[in-house]
């Protein structure tokens, strides 16, 4: 399959970049051709909910059923209630203690938080950047060359029009001197007939010269001195008679 | 198995890469959707296991790791999820002692 007329035509060339795509799209999960993926990879997830910096949401959301959005709260609020009022949660020294530093805690997270997860984000953005590098210039570098390809296919059309324009030309020129040759034909073969027609004429004027004189010379010859002394009175008589009475 | 090995139900045919939170054996009815009445068999159902019992810890270790510190721009959720757990631990392992600070005879 690998001829001349299909490389120039671009047909395997198409065929290979089908081929690279079915190759890629193979997916990286387990796959059984009759039943579709047997497992998937795992994904890294997205962190999940939670509230007031550290509670998971789940655990407001599973009273929302029972007791709407404040029933969570209201069961925390309760609960330490009880402890303390209790002294199941005695309030001891280090109580004020945790207090003050939660207070720390809270005043550093909520103004140097947002400083530093930006930070930390800039370098994660910049570590996977890193890491992806080779495979975005790949890839860049194969779309590339597609794109080149294409380029090239549709350069090759380009030449086939160019080649018909060339054959158009090439069937003018030889038209043209076919034309020309003709021409040149009609030329020479009036130019021989002008000849003949006009070596005909002039053997004609010559044969009829050469004609006239002879038999002017004959006639000459044939007049007697008499005839021509007739000749001359005749002349003469006539003369006479032209002129006019008086 | 081993000490180190993988499950004995874990096939990396079946299920693919190792994950440390999925539990690969047979699936019980998860615990949130049990009812009241059908609890003791649940119970009885458990794999009681020493070995089975570290297991189900570290899958719960792995899966609190994917939801709150694996992921990729988590925030500072496991942090303070760790230091309110051990508040609370140590609190309970002290509460022997600390109950001799209460200020309130009656209650």
């Amino acid at each position: 399959m690998l001829s001349r007329a299909a490389i120039l035509s671009g047909q395997n060339s198409r065929a290979l970049v089908a081929y690279a795509s079915r190759a890629s799209s193979a997916t990286a999960s387990g796959q059984d051709s009759s039943k579709g993926p047997l497992w998937q990879r795992p994904v890294r997830q997205e962190p999940g909910k939670v509230r007031m910096g550290f509670i998971p949401d789940e655990w407001f959301t599973f009273f929302y059923k029972k007791t709407g959005v404040t029933g969570p709260y209201t069961f925390g609020f309760t609960l330490s209630t009880y402890l303390i009022s209790k002294e199941i949660y005695v309030m001891e020294h280090e109580f004020y203690n945790g207090l003050s530093l939660a207070i720390m805690w809270i005043a550093g997270i909520k103004l140097l938080g947002p400083k530093l997860a930006k930070a930390l984000d800039k370098e994660i953005d910049n570590y996977e950047a890193e890491w992806n590098e080779s495979r975005v210039q790949d890839k860049e570098t194969l779309q590339n060359a597609i794109e080149d390809e294409k380029k090239n296919q549709w350069r090759m059309e380009g030449q086939t029009m160019l080649v018909q324009a060339k054959r158009e030309n090439v069937a003018l020129q030889l038209e043209a001197a076919y034309r020309e040759r003709l021409l040149e034909a009609y030329t020479q073969v009036k130019k021989r007939l002008d000849y003949q027609v006009e070596k005909q004429n002039i053997e004609r004027r010559i044969a009829q010269k050469n004609l006239v004189d002879w038999v002017v010379r004959k006639v000459k010859a044939s007049i007697t001195p008499d005839q021509e002394k007739q000749n001359i009175d005749n002349c003469i008589a006539t003369l006479g008679n032209l002129i006019p009475k008086v | 198995m081993g000490f180190g090995d993988y499950p004995a139900e874990y096939d990396p045919k079946v299920h693919g890469p190792y994950d440390p939170a999925r539990f690969y054996g047979k699936a019980d009815t998860p615990l949130a959707q049990v009812k009241l009445g059908e609890l003791g068999g649940w119970l009885a159902r458990r794999n009681k296991h020493p070995q089975a019992i570290a297991g189900a810890i570290s899958r719960a270790y792995w899966r609190w790791q994917h939801k709150y510190v694996q992921p990729k721009r988590s925030g500072i959720a496991p942090f303070l999820q760790v230091v309110t757990a051990s508040m609370v631990f140590f609190y309970v392992i002290n509460s022997q002692k600390l109950s001799r600070h209460k200020n309130y005879k009656y209650h």
